[in-house]
Order: structure tokens, then C-alpha cells, then sequence
């Protein structure tokens, strides 16, 4: 062939290309679909098997729970229409809202809460206490329920609704029978849209379709609670895992609404004026620094301490998510900032200007004798390799060895939870995140169980941390803060963890999409597109 | 003829047993674990425990792989730990966009780099033929993502000729199937142009440094007549054979240009199953790919019958 032959063959063919692209491209803006990047590929769909964010976010559309909370962190009746409460705060009596369906066009039966109830409580931390004082839960008729305690519970109706996975969903008694250890095979809710089964491709897309027969509430929506009126027929879920391809398919207007954009890309984000950005969830991230108490040298709380005193949470934060001061602030406390019981009693080591050499004369009186610390980084995380980097630098210069595990989130995720000792596959320090709306108060945080064996990984043990927090449980609005307090206090004298700071996200959408509120997750009811 | 294709797909059956024990072996020793990806961040000991027994991964090594041989023997792939869907339904929704893919680009590089090849051995020496060696560096070099966000940024959000990303099934129709494969398979394509011109090129210059070669120019034939029909038609072995060898450059390239233009290919299954440990999908995907790996190289050696008539099976 020659030369001119060939590159005239592929003019052609570009010209061929180009001319056939743009109609196919126009027809894809329609109103009635959102096309939505969520964080993560929503590769099952069981709220109470699957406890990741990204399978709750999607639960909530498709399954709805009897309470939500508010923008104020209050729970709100959602399915329920009334409860009522002995006078010994015993029993609770429930009753359904009226005209409430499933997808499958069975009405819902106050059965069917109770099987989704047993379910729950069987996999999350504040159900597990529930049904640990539970004397009976069942149906009474159709409409109602009756849960009878042993003891008080006053958080109940926070159990009910928070938004912590597992999401407190409800099922028809037939799918909610399932071993709550088993994935469900029917995805059959009553939220406002439900699961298009053969769309769902795991780990590319899936479809939610309007419910037509869901009945709002007539309050205004309010994160998880009021009014779920949807403005859409249908809701695409595009997964991709390329933050570049997101960030680009958004510009090129291909999708309308990425849940997490990385902060790389925001400026380039912000530069183009058919988008807007802004933080997705106020109640944002803490960062975790999690010590094994099991082996040395992190059994010795002087040493705990040491580190605490050395550790510059502007640091990590700068490392993690950059110089924008808006997505970042210090916290000398484990709970998220700018929530009603957020505390910095007992936050002073992790106030002011770091002490390095104080560190290390708190090091030397701890008795630490040079033993390697096994610190597990996941590489393919930027946010904890970033962290993991930090600490490796932070534990040098106090003079601690270190021995850098370089591996993916996989791994960490099946070493730490082994107990054996750092040296023959155990490990000393690995770090994760927490998102805020979990730390919001003591119920279901549990990074800050102190139970030993029992507690979350690295498996610290303090009676006296875990007796406050037993105290909280049963305590009412005076004395809440009180024991938040101590609680906070006690925890960081005892060094369970160490925040590293709390961070936010940003979300982005294309400017015709209006509706889009900061909440802890994407909530899509009250969007709609131009 | 006949009989050697019939002892060659029975030789497939040894060959694929052995992938299946080194895959699941590999994975059983591999560290990670699903019931901790499953159980989530908050979950407890004791929850990650129970969600390991219920999968059956507390089972001694003999015991799972004898269980999953025996379901393989009747044609079962198995269930996803994840989505709780068959691995063979998975494979299923996966597999047209990366065939799409894979062939788009085999064409595509193919049609490109054998001429490339043959020119750059034919003006060997001049410019043409350093041009086209650089692009073969160039191509070998450059690693396919960059290549995709490169080409991405002007073709899509300059030009906005083309889509950023995802894949229209075939049954919608060939040009809107096309326009999602453009970009991807260029991307991917680069390294495959590149080894195969290369080839190309060597071959060529010893071919058309043959005696038979300069007979044909004494017998005044032309020159693209004596490229393509002398020429390219000896040197077609060699070539056949870094296409065929090249299809495992495909497949490992498509895992990477499926997570760039977001193709809901088998690669991006394949990556998603390794990072949450997804034990059957991996294992199902593997011997998908090492099947067409064997029968893609059964086919090239079939083929060298057809370019070299004194080869005889």
C-alpha cells in the first residue's frame, strides 16, 4: 500500500467516526434518568450481609426502614404511623403506616418487620444489644408490633433509624427469614424505587426503577426521613473504577452526579461551568491510627502515649487530602466534630505543637527497647497508604523500628484480624477510617469497645472504658454528655486509638441536576433534572 | 489433519486441569481473605468467623479444591462469594464486551502494523523505516492507561468526537458499537502494533534478503508484488505466530483498558474478583482466559498449513 493510500484510508475512517457519534451522544440526555458514580462497585445487595457503605447507599432506595434520621442526627417515623411506650419503658408497641406495599405488590405485614427485626439485630452492634434484653418480639395484627424488653433501652428509636450499616431495612418475612450470615437471593423492598434484576451487572451497572406505588410521607424529606418523592423513572448506577474516567465522563456530560470525586481532580472540576462541587457528607471521615494491645510494644500504654503526644494530626491530614483547609480539621477527640456530643475533655495530648523529644523521653521511661513495629499500609488505598507513610515517618523520628508492610487493603484486611504475635504474621499497626456519621456517639462505634477479646481488631482492654459506655445506653438527655465526656476522656488517657484527623469529601454534579444535599449518603429523593 | 486437531483440543485437557490445581493453589495460599471484605470495617471477630464458615472457607485445602474440581467436571463454575450469582452468568454478562474489544483491536493492529512493518523493512535504513521503529518503541513503551487518558482528553472532552467510557451491545447496532471501541482498542492496540511491526520488519529483511527474492525483481515483477505476494506471504509464520503469542498481550492489556474506559469486560471482573477475593469468579475467569489462550494458538498453528504449504500435521 502506499503511503497516501494508507493515510487517506484513515482520514476516512475518522471522518466515518466523528460523523456517526453525535446523534448517538444527544440522545442520551433524558430527564427522567440520573446517571449516577457511586463510590464503589455494588457487587451484592444485602444490607445485613453486605455491611459496605456502598451496598446501604443503594439499600436505601430500594428497601425503606420504620425510622430515619434528620439532619439534626433525630430519628423520624418513616414506615411507623404511631409507637407508644409503657410507663416502665418495657414494651414498645408499633404500628405500621397505612397503605404501605412491596415491590412484589404484597402489602406490608407487621410480620414481615419482625422477621427483617430478627435479621438485624442478629448482625448489628446496637440489634445484638436489643436482642440480648429482648423478651418478645412479635406480631400482634397486620399493622402492629410489640417489642418487650428486660431493661429499658432508651436508644431504641436511634437503633431504628440511624444510618450506620447495617441500615435497620425491612423484607418481606419470606426473604427476611434468610440466615442473616447468608446472602438474600430476592431483592424485594418497599423503598421508592426498586431493583431492575436483569440490568445488574456487578461491578459495571445497576438499575433502579420508580415504585409508582410507594406513598410518600407528607412531611419534607430530610436525609433518611420525611417525604422519598422521586423525580426520576430510572437511576443508572455506573461504576468506575478510574477517577480519571469519572471526573472526564462527567465533563463530557455522559454522567450527572459522581458520589466521590478525588480531590486531585476537583480543581479541574471547579474550571468547568457546567459543574458544580461541593462536600457531600458534612459528618466527613476520622482517620484511625489502630494499635495491636496484645503484643509489645503497643501492650504498654506508655508507649501508646508516646505516640500521641509526637503525632501531628495536620500532618496526615495534609497528606491525605491536601492543603484545601476546607476538607480537613483537627480533632482532639474521638468524635466527629459538629455533632451535638462531639468532646475534647482529655483531647490536650493531641492539642499544640507536637513534641518530638518529649515523645521520646516518654518512649525511653515506657521501656521500650527497640522492638520492630510491623506496620500494614494497603497500597492500593491512597488515603491509608498516605497515612501509612506518615506513620513510618512519624515513628522513625521518635526512634521506634519499623518494619513496613507493603501490601493491598485485602491483605491488611485478613492480617489484623490475627492475633498471633507481629513477628510470625500478626501485625502492630494498621490504619482505616471511620465515617463520621458512625461516630457520632458511643452506640454503634465500635472502634471504641474496650471488651479485649471481643473488642474490634487490636483488641484493647479497659472495664472501666466499657462501664461508661454501658452508662450511655441507659442514661437520658442530661446525663449524656456528662458520660461523653468521661467516656472521650478515659479513652484517650488509655490510648485505645489515635484519630488522625477528620476529613471531608466532595461530591460533584453537572449543573442541570439541582435538588443535591449534603448527607451522609447520597440521598436521591427531592433531585431532579433540567 | 483431522487427527491432529483432535489429539491437539484432547492435549487442551491436561493442560487446563493443571491450570485449574496452580489457580486454586495460588489462591489458597494467596494472603486476604472474603469474609473480612464481606464482614466490612465494623464488623467482629467473631461476625468475620461465622461468614467464613458459612462460605465453606474453614474447609481443608483438599476438601474445597475437590468439591470445585468436581463441579468444574460437571460443567458448574460455581457462585460468586459476593454477588451470589453462578460465575458462569458473570462470565456471561462480561464476556461480549471483551471479545468486542480483543477482536476490534486485533484487527485493528493487525491491519496497521503488518503494512507498517513491511514498508519499514522495504525503506530500511531511511527515515520511514526509523519512524515507524520509534513508534514501535513508542508503543512498547508508553503504558496503555496514559495512552487511554491521552487519547480520551482529545478525542472526548476536546473534540467530543467520541464517549469517555462504557460499551453499547452489538445488538444495538454496529456504529454505536464502534464508537464506545474506538479509543479503547487504540489504546490497547499500541504494544500489540508495536511487537507485531517488529516482527514484521525482521522477518521481511531476511526474507527479502533471499535468493528467490532477487529472482522475482530479475523477472521484472513489481515491487508491491513482490512485498506482499513473495515476501509477506514467507515471512507469514513468524508473524502468525507473535499474533497468536500477542493474544495474552490482549487479554493482560484489556484488564487495564476496561478499568480506563470503563467496559464491563471480563478483565475488569477479573480485577474486582482479585482485590475482595472473589475465589470462584477468579478461578473461572482464569480458565476461561487459558481455554481461549490454548485455542487461539491452536488456530495459529493450523493456520501456518495454510501460509506454508510444506507444513503438514
Amino acid at each position: 500500500m502506499e503511503r497516501r493510500s494508507l493515510l487517506q484510508a484513515g482520514v476516512a475512517a475518522a471522518a466515518a467516526t466523528t460523523g456517526l457519534s453525535a446523534p448517538a451522544l444527544s440522545q442520551r440526555a433524558n430527564a427522567r434518568t440520573l446517571r449516577f458514580v457511586p463510590q464503589a462497585n455494588l457487587a451484592n445487595f444485602d444490607p445485613i450481609w453486605g455491611t459496605q457503605y456502598v451496598v446501604r447507599n443503594a439499600a436505601a432506595l430500594v428497601w425503606d426502614t420504620l425510622y430515619g434520621i434528620n439532619e439534626k442526627l433525630e430519628p423520624k417515623r418513616q414506615m411507623i404511623d404511631s409507637e407508644e411506650t409503657s410507663s416502665d419503658g418495657l414494651t414498645w408497641t408499633f404500628r405500621l403506616r397505612p397503605g404501605l406495599k412491596w415491590h412484589d405488590g404484597e402489602p406490608v405485614r407487621a410480620r414481615d418487620c419482625v422477621a427483617s427485626l430478627t435479621r438485624w439485630c442478629a448482625r448489628d452492634p446496637m440489634g445484638q444489644m436489643l436482642k440480648d434484653i429482648q423478651q418478645e418480639l412479635v406480631a400482634v395484627n397486620d399493622t402492629t408490633f410489640r417489642w418487650v424488653l428486660k431493661r429499658p433501652y432508651p436508644k431504641l428509636l436511634i437503633a431504628l433509624g440511624k444510618a450506620n450499616t447495617p441500615l435497620c431495612c425491612m423484607m418481606p418475612e419470606r426473604i427476611a427469614a434468610t440466615d442473616p450470615f447468608t446472602q438474600i437471593s430476592e431483592y424485594i423492598g418497599s423503598g421508592p424505587m426498586r431493583l431492575v434484576r436483569n440490568e445488574w451487572i456487578p461491578g459495571a451497572k445497576a438499575v433502579f426503577a420508580k415504585f409508582e406505588d410507594y406513598v410518600p410521607r407528607s412531611e419534607p424529606a430530610d436525609w433518611l426521613s420525611g417525604g422519598k418523592r422521586m423525580n426520576f423513572d430510572r437511576i443508572e448506577w455506573l461504576v468506575m473504577p478510574d477517577p480519571a474516567t469519572a471526573s472526564a465522563a462527567l465533563q463530557n456530560g455522559e454522567v450527572d452526579w459522581w458520589e466521590t470525586p478525588l480531590v486531585d481532580l476537583v480543581p479541574q472540576l471547579r474550571r468547568n461551568r457546567n459543574i458544580a462541587v461541593d462536600i457531600a457528607d458534612p459528618l466527613g471521615n476520622v482517620g484511625s491510627f489502630r494499635m495491636n494491645h496484645l503484643y509489645p510494644p503497643f501492650d504498654n500504654v506508655g508507649v501508646r502515649r508516646a505516640v500521641q503526644v509526637a503525632l501531628s494530626q495536620e500532618d496526615y491530614m495534609r497528606a491525605v487530602v491536601g492543603d484545601d483547609t476546607d476538607l480537613w480539621k483537627l480533632m482532639p477527640s474521638f468524635f466527629t466534630p459538629g455533632t451535638p456530643l462531639y468532646t475534647e475533655a482529655g483531647g490536650e495530648p493531641l492539642k499544640g505543637p507536637r513534641n518530638i523529644d518529649l515523645a521520646k523521653r516518654m518512649l525511653a521511661q515506657a521501656g521500650y527497647n527497640g522492638t520492630p513495629v510491623v506496620l500494614l499500609v494497603a497500597q492500593d488505598q491512597p488515603v491509608l497508604k498516605a497515612m501509612g507513610d506518615m506513620t513510618n515517618a512519624l515513628l522513625t523520628s521518635i526512634g521506634m523500628r519499623v518494619d513496613y508492610v507493603a501490601t493491598d487493603w485485602g491483605t491488611v484486611g485478613t492480617r489484623r484480624a490475627s492475633k498471633e504475635p507481629p513477628s510470625r504474621g500478626g501485625w502492630n499497626i494498621f490504619h482505616t477510617w471511620h465515617a463520621g456519621a458512625d461516630c457520632t456517639n458511643p452506640a454503634s462505634y465500635s472502634a471504641m469497645r474496650t471488651n479485649g477479646a471481643n473488642a474490634w481488631w487490636g483488641w484493647p482492654d479497659n472495664a472501666e472504658i466499657e462501664a461508661l459506655r454501658d452508662r450511655w445506653f441507659d442514661a437520658g438527655p442530661a446525663e449524656e454528655q456528662a458520660i461523653v465526656d468521661e467516656y472521650n476522656k478515659k479513652s484517650m488517657e488509655f490510648a485505645t486509638w489515635i484519630p488522625n484527623g477528620f476529613y471531608l469529601g466532595y461530591q460533584a454534579w453537572r449543573r442541570n441536576v439541582s435538588g443535591i444535599v449534603k448527607a451522609p449518603l447520597p440521598i436521591f429523593w427531592g433531585v431532579s433534572k433540567s | 489433519m483431522w487427527s491432529y486437531i483432535i489429539r491437539r483440543v484432547l492435549a487442551t485437557i491436561p493442560v487446563m486441569a493443571l491450570v485449574a490445581l496452580f489457580v486454586f493453589s495460588l489462591l489458597y495460599l494467596a494472603p486476604g481473605d472474603p469474609a473480612a471484605v464481606i464482614a466490612g470495617d465494623q464488623a467482629s471477630p467473631a461476625d468475620v468467623e461465622r461468614i467464613r464458615a458459612s462460605l465453606g472457607l474453614d474447609r481443608p485445602y483438599l476438601v474445597r479444591f475437590g468439591a470445585w474440581a468436581w463441579d468444574i467436571l460437571r460443567g458448574d463454575l460455581g457462585t460468586s462469594i459476593f454477588t451470589n450469582l453462578p460465575v458462569r452468568t458473570m462470565i456471561a454478562q462480561r464476556i461480549e464486551p471483551t471479545l468486542s474489544l480483543m477482536l476490534v483491536t486485533l484487527i485493528l493492529a493487525v491491519s496497521i502494523a503488518v503494512p507498517m512493518g513491511v514498508i519499514a523493512a522495504w525503506k530500511q535504513g531511511t527515515w520511514i523505516d526509523r519512524a515507524v521503529m520509534g513508534f514501535a518503541v513508542l508503543g512498547f513503551s508508553v503504558p496503555v492507561f496514559v495512552v487511554g487518558y491521552v487519547l480520551a482528553y482529545i478525542f472526548a472532552l476536546e473534540l467530543d468526537w467520541l464517549p469517555v467510557q462504557g460499551y453499547t451491545p452489538f445488538a444495538q447496532g454496529f456504529f454505536p458499537w464502534m464508537e464506545n471501541l474506538v479509543l479503547p482498542a487504540i489504546a490497547l492496540g499500541g504494544v500489540y502494533i508495536a511487537l507485531i511491526a517488529r516482527i514484521t520488519r525482521a522477518t521481511m529483511l531476511e526474507v527479502l534478503s533471499q535468493d528467490y527474492i532477487r529472482t522475482a525483481r530479475a523477472k521484472g515483477a513489481g515491487q508491491r508484488t513482490i512485498l506482499f505476494v513473495h515476501a509477506l506471504k514467507n515471512a507469514a509464520v513468524p508473524i502468525v505466530t507473535v499474533i497468536g503469542i500477542g493474544v495474552a498481550l490482549l487479554i493482560g492489556g484489556a484488564v487495564v483498558t476496561e478499568s480506563v474506559f470503563a467496559i464491563p469486560g471480563l478483565g475488569r471482573l477479573t480485577v474486582d474478583a482479585i482485590l475482595r477475593r472473589d475465589y470462584p469468579v477468579i478461578q473461572g475467569v482464569i480458565l476461561l482466559f487459558s481455554f481461549v489462550y490454548v485455542l487461539v494458538n491452536l488456530v495459529i498453528d493450523l493456520s501456518y498449513t495454510f501460509f506454508d504449504p510444506r507444513i503438514r500435521y
